[in-house]
């Protein structure tokens, strides 16, 4: 398989293919299993299990293909990505009907972001939702005249901007990031890292607190989480990101750390969708893909890791952009 | 009555193929799943009408195989006021054009009869009974003629389709479409309860009263 999979992507590592056939081979013995069990428990109502399976080898695929087939498709499918989770965020805050303007304003800024990242612009990149936008949006706001509530739609919409976009911008960003000497995977082999440790993780606190949970963490939140699965997930997520750890240029304590702190902000982004589903009374965000839900309800995750783990590589692992030194020196 | 083969297939490449996808995946519509329309010989969709997306909706929600003997009805003055709007209409969206003012006494051409001649043609219907495309998210009162027409064909079932967001991605007046994601409900085929028109209008607005209260979107900024 991996020499089909390296023929089929010729120009990336032996690392990124070795992790693409990891994840298929898992989601085949998943899939293997789920046959068996159907087959040895029919009267099992496995309908939901087996959509969601579906839906993983969908996203999975898609995914693998919009990454590493084509540069150019990687940056336009992480916009669409951003584009349908933009909608589908903003289509459930309740926005007034004078927003209008201002809400077709912001979806402009998806190409535009996505072009920045593209261009590999990181200065123009870094501001453009944070300082631009949140400096245009409100005056197109106001043009409106209608000020009852305003104050809801702009904070509204320069936190839905920056959740679905510029949140999730950070992804296509590490595509971006240069070469760096002895490290041959690249911003695809982070990116890939970022994104399988970031669904394990997700998959880990379910499981363990499915299997273990019995202290809830938040019950007026999302009562299903429970302390088990958070600490079991955390503990999981650190471990496997261990073993993928060859992904990245990291030293050891290094990849324990940014795994760990995958785990915690996957589960504050996961919490934090919660929290805004169970304000506005709705199980899920959409019904895009079948058996999860919707797109938040699949990214929530990561559109907290997304940002989380690329300021941290920013950091630690690209020299170029920030020495380390100077930092340093100013500091003392 | 016979299916027309060519504005059959024309129909299902106009809204399976061209408009779902942009519907589905540019603007956002939600669509459920109504094969069970399959099952019914003949209907009359009842739906509220906040925006010119509403029919764009509803007919590529419906199964490919039923487009062509779905027939929305549409008001004469708005679509038909030329020769070639008529024909392209009658065409593209297999329009049953109705002229809103027409009296009783117009005899064949009064837009009760031509809806009643459709149906004994064979034809379902799709009806706005609120009359024209009204504020986002608000329904408004909805006239009577669908209870008259119910009336005079015992047997016909109607369904009632409730549509959320498709005034907030293109409202009235609007010009570019917001992408939304715009969400189709579709109730049960009905009977109608009796044969009086009120009755009947009673049981129709509280089919809506329901789905308005289950999957309207309410504006939550009045607790304060």
């Amino acid at each position: 398989m991996m020499t089909f999979l390296s023929k089929l992507f010729p120009s990336q590592s032996n690392e990124v293919i070795l992790m693409i056939s990891i994840i298929l081979v898992t989601l085949l013995i998943a899939s293997v299993a789920l046959f068996f069990t159907k087959k040895a428990f029919p009267e099992k109502n496995l309908k939901e299990i087996e959509n969601r399976t579906k839906s993983w080898w969908i996203m999975i695929i898609v995914f693998i293909c919009a990454i590493f087939i084509n540069n150019l498709a990687s940056y336009i499918c992480l916009g669409i990505l951003s584009f349908f989770a933009f909608r589908e965020l903003y289509s459930v805050l309740h926005f007034r009907q004078s927003d209008r303007s201002a809400l077709l304003l912001a979806f402009l800024a998806i190409p535009i972001q996505y072009t920045l990242a593209y261009i590999k612009w990181y200065g123009g990149y870094i501001i453009f939702i944070p300082v631009i936008m949140f400096l245009i949006l409100p005056p197109i706001l106001v043009i409106k005249q209608d000020t009852h509530r305003i104050t809801k739609s702009m904070a509204q919409l320069q936190w839905t901007l920056m959740l679905s976009v510029f949140g999730l911008s950070h992804l296509a960003f590490l595509l971006s990031m240069p070469d760096l000497e002895g490290f041959s995977s690249g911003g695809r082999g982070l990116l890939l890292f970022l994104v399988f440790l970031t669904e394990i993780n997700d998959i880990m606190q379910f499981m363990w607190g499915k299997t273990f949970g019995k202290h809830k963490i938040l019950p007026n939140v999302s009562p299903n989480k429970t302390w088990e699965g958070f600490v079991g997930g955390v503990i999981s997520t650190t471990i496997i990101g261990y073993f993928i750890g060859f992904l990245t240029p990291l030293s050891t304590p290094q990849v324990i750390f940014t795994s760990a702190l995958i785990a915690v902000f996957g589960f504050a982004g996961d919490v934090v969708l919660s929290a805004i589903k169970r304000d506005k009374g709705i199980k899920d965000m959409s019904d895009t893909i079948p058996g999860h839900g919707g797109i938040f309800d699949r990214i929530d995750s990561l559109s907290f890791t997304a940002p989380a783990f690329f300021h941290l590589m920013y950091f630690l692992v690209y020299p170029p952009f920030q020495p380390f030194e100077i930092i340093w020196k100013n500091l003392f | 009555m016979e299916k027309p083969l060519l504005k059959s297939i024309c129909l299902r490449l106009t809204y399976k193929v061209l408009f779902r996808p942009v519907l589905k995946f540019f603007v956002g519509v939600q669509y459920p799943d109504c094969s069970f329309l399959k099952d019914e010989k003949q209907f009359v969709i009842i739906a509220n009408h906040n925006s010119h997306l509403d029919t764009l909706s509803l007919l590529t929600s419906l199964p490919g195989e039923i487009l062509w003997k779905v027939k929305p009805v549409a008001a004469e003055d708005y679509f038909g006021n030329t020769k070639l709007k008529a024909k392209l209409s009658n065409f593209f969206i297999n329009t049953l054009l109705i002229n809103r003012h027409s009296k009783r006494e117009d005899g064949a051409n009064y837009s009760m009869n031509r809806m009643l001649k459709a149906i004994d043609d064979g034809y379902s219907l799709i009806l706005f009974p609120e009359g024209s495309r009204g504020e986002p998210e608000q329904m408004s009162k909805m006239k009577s003629g669908i209870a008259r027409l119910l009336v005079q064909k015992p047997g016909l079932k109607y369904v009632p389709v409730f549509m959320t967001g498709m005034g907030t991605s293109l409202p009235k007046g609007g010009v570019l479409i917001l992408p939304y994601n715009a969400t189709l409900h579709f109730g049960k085929p009905t009977l109608p309860e009796s044969d009086d028109p009120h009755t009947i209008m009673d049981q129709i607005e509280k089919d809506f009263g329901a789905m308005v209260e289950k999957y309207g979107i309410k504006d939550d900024d009045d607790d304060e």
